[in-house]
């Protein structure tokens, strides 16, 4: 044992690094409350009641007698339908291409890959009517895109179905591939090491281990991709117009029904606000914390 | 013939990895050294997932690597079935499925690698946990499920790193067992990884032990227990070790001089046991050539006996009884009179 006479105060003197053997000073006693700033308590209820307020208006405004009629409205039906059909479109899209697109993000080394990143979620922040004129002048049937598909196919996008899944992939996918590629990022990548040694190829490591172990963000992902999806206005009417029965999504038909039957666009708007809650309490594990134990 | 040879030059991070070794068929060679002496690393240089910086990877006929020729065989053709430290089940997947992954990534029908993955379970002492998911399973059992998928392949090199470290004492005992048993029925080279030489001593055939990226000594578990060249290793195996110059019998170490029976010239390192250090309050007169005064530094009781670490010039451990410790006070430090008979030195060229 020649070592040992010199190695323990060593150890210690690496712990205490300043002040060796000193005894710490005792912690101060811990407060029985946050002593917060008073001032901060009247200003959280001013926001409380901002984002709360107008839901309870909603629910409380709502003409529960004339629900089943209007439920029935072959004009609600259909944007309801539209709705429903264009968000599903503009996720199984944001799905298929976004996914890679975040996992090329999160693996894949390339000069750019900053700026590429910050064009790709750019549409999050971008105010939806300015992406709709964009897409305008892309897509658009003078459009950099827009005219030779139209010349060589004779498909024109705006003002149809197409316009609006393109209006809400623009805006909504973001979303997805912000939220997957933190899954990415965050994920261990000993588990994909593991199987490789097993034998399995980077398609099957993909298929059968990224992918089911990043599934819960990209459960989340997908639900903030739908629900923003289903919600958009600014991109949509801007690009594919507002043709009730073709490009009248719900958010269109919501503004305006407010001129003409305010009832209907209380319900409407009472739709998509279930929607939302919906959306919330299947990501609530993910966003407030300790989740109901699913979660470990 | 599927025999290992490997001279592997790796940089991860500040560590500098340099190790040359071989291991033959169904030969467990364990690779012992402290944290941070890049045994993990020189693993997964060995399974491809560290790229070398040079040298070369040979299993057998088939070059694994060698960075100058440009071979790098990736790790999913090299059949070396690796258990992790950690595990690494996946945990989405059952027992069964995690058995049977590397089966079906090899295309093995579903059922057939179903069946397979329940034979090893079996063999692994885990009939009964197919369906269990790996959060459901002790530590032990995970470390039988993950050494069980690692052999499910049938993998020509079997790498093991840190295999009972995150077990229980329980655990580690019963898988000790499962483990050697195992380790005999494969025919292939193992290696194993470990910081603990209790495991070392127990699974392996023979010994490297890595220290700092590089490989200070090489040998039987026998030969590097009775004759340590590091530091480390003397540590390990509770010996004191010294480095000096033998001119005949006397060996200079440092300013010292130990009396020793040997007779050899040159570099070389000399091992005193513990026991064989008596300690005495009063300057003994008698036959130990070696007698010197040293400041007791620390008593450390394990179990029924006491070290007592000496400080001065020539540093020793002593191994004495506590009622020694209590008849020459020792608790109290000051100085003692240290002796060691030159017959109880063992001398071997550095």
């Amino acid at each position: 044992m020649t070592g040992q006479p010199g190695r323990r105060p060593e150890t210690r003197r690496r712990r205490g690094a300043s002040r060796p053997r000193r005894p710490l000073p005792p912690l101060p006693p811990l407060p029985s409350l946050p002593s917060l700033p008073w001032v901060l308590g009247p200003l959280a209820a001013v926001a409380a009641g901002l984002l709360v307020l107008p839901l309870v208006g909603l629910v409380v405004r709502t003409p529960w007698p004339r629900l089943g009629v209007l439920l029935s409205d072959p004009a609600v039906l259909a944007a309801l339908r539209l709705s429903l059909v264009a968000s599903l479109l503009a996720l199984a899209l944001s799905t298929v291409v976004g996914v890679p697109l975040a996992w090329v993000l999160a693996r894949v080394p390339f000069p750019g890959k900053r700026l590429v990143r910050a064009l790709c979620v750019l549409p999050m922040v971008l105010p939806p009517v300015v992406g709709g004129v964009a897409l305008l002048l892309v897509f658009g049937r003078r459009g950099l895109v827009g005219a030779p598909l139209a010349a060589l196919t004779g498909v024109t996008l705006p003002f149809s179905l197409a316009g609006v899944v393109l209006a809400a992939t623009f805006v909504a996918m973001p979303f997805l591939v912000v939220t997957v590629e933190a899954g990415l990022r965050s994920m261990d990548r000993r588990y994909e090491h593991a199987a490789a040694t097993l034998g399995a190829s980077r398609w099957t490591v993909f298929r059968r281990v990224t992918l089911p172990l990043v599934g819960p963000s990209l459960g989340a992902g997908m639900a903030l991709c739908w629900a923003r999806a289903l919600g958009e206005f600014g991109a949509t009417i801007t690009f594919a117009g507002n043709l009730p029965g073709r490009t009248q999504t719900l958010p269109l038909a919501v503004y305006l029904q407010l001129e003409t039957d305010p009832d209907v666009a209380v319900l409407l708007s009472l739709l998509m606000l279930g929607v939302s809650v919906a959306v919330l309490l299947a990501l609530r594990d993910r966003y407030f914390g300790v989740g109901a134990g699913s979660r470990r | 013939m599927t025999a290992l040879h490997a001279a592997v030059s790796a940089r991860v991070g500040a560590l500098q990895l340099r190790a040359d070794l071989s291991v033959a068929d169904g030969e467990v060679l364990a690779v012992l050294g402290p944290n941070g002496a890049g045994k993990s690393t020189l693993l997964r240089c060995l399974a491809g997932l560290v790229p070398l910086e040079s040298g070369s990877v040979r299993l057998g006929e088939r070059l694994l690597e060698d960075p100058a020729a440009g071979v790098r065989v990736a790790p999913e053709d090299r059949r070396v079935g690796v258990v992790f430290q950690d595990y690494l089940l996946f945990p989405h997947l059952s027992a069964r499925e995690n058995v049977a992954f590397g089966l079906r990534a090899r295309g093995v029908p579903t059922s057939a690698a179903r069946a397979q993955a329940d034979d090893w379970l079996d063999r692994v002492g885990l009939r009964g946990f197919a369906s269990a998911r790996p959060r459901a399973l002790s530590g032990g059992q995970a470390q039988r499920v993950a050494l069980a998928r690692a052999l499910a392949t049938e993998p020509t090199l079997l790498l093991l790193d840190e295999p009972l470290a995150a077990l229980d004492v329980q655990g580690r005992q019963a898988m000790r067992g499962l483990l050697r048993t195992r380790l005999r029925d494969y025919a292939g080279p193992s290696l194993l990884v470990t910081h603990d030489p209790l495991e070392a001593l127990a699974l392996a055939d023979r010994l490297v032990v890595l220290e700092a990226g590089t490989i200070t000594q090489t040998g039987t578990p026998a030969e590097i227990t009775r004759r340590p060249r590091s530091p480390w290793v003397a540590r390990l195996v509770g010996l004191n070790l010294y480095r000096g110059h033998a001119d005949g019998p006397a060996v200079r170490i440092g300013g010292q001089t130990l009396v020793t029976t040997g007779g050899a010239h040159g570099p070389t390192f000399a091992v005193v046991h513990p026991r064989a250090v008596a300690l005495h309050r009063r300057r003994p007169e008698g036959t130990p050539r070696n007698v010197w005064l040293a400041e007791v530094d620390g008593v450390d009781a394990q179990g029924d006996r006491v070290r007592v670490s000496l400080g001065g010039a020539l540093p020793i451990t002593a191994e004495v009884t506590p009622a020694a410790v209590a008849a020459l006070d020792l608790g109290a430090g000051g100085d003692v009179w240290v002796t060691v008979k030159a017959t109880e030195v063992e001398t071997y060229p550095a």
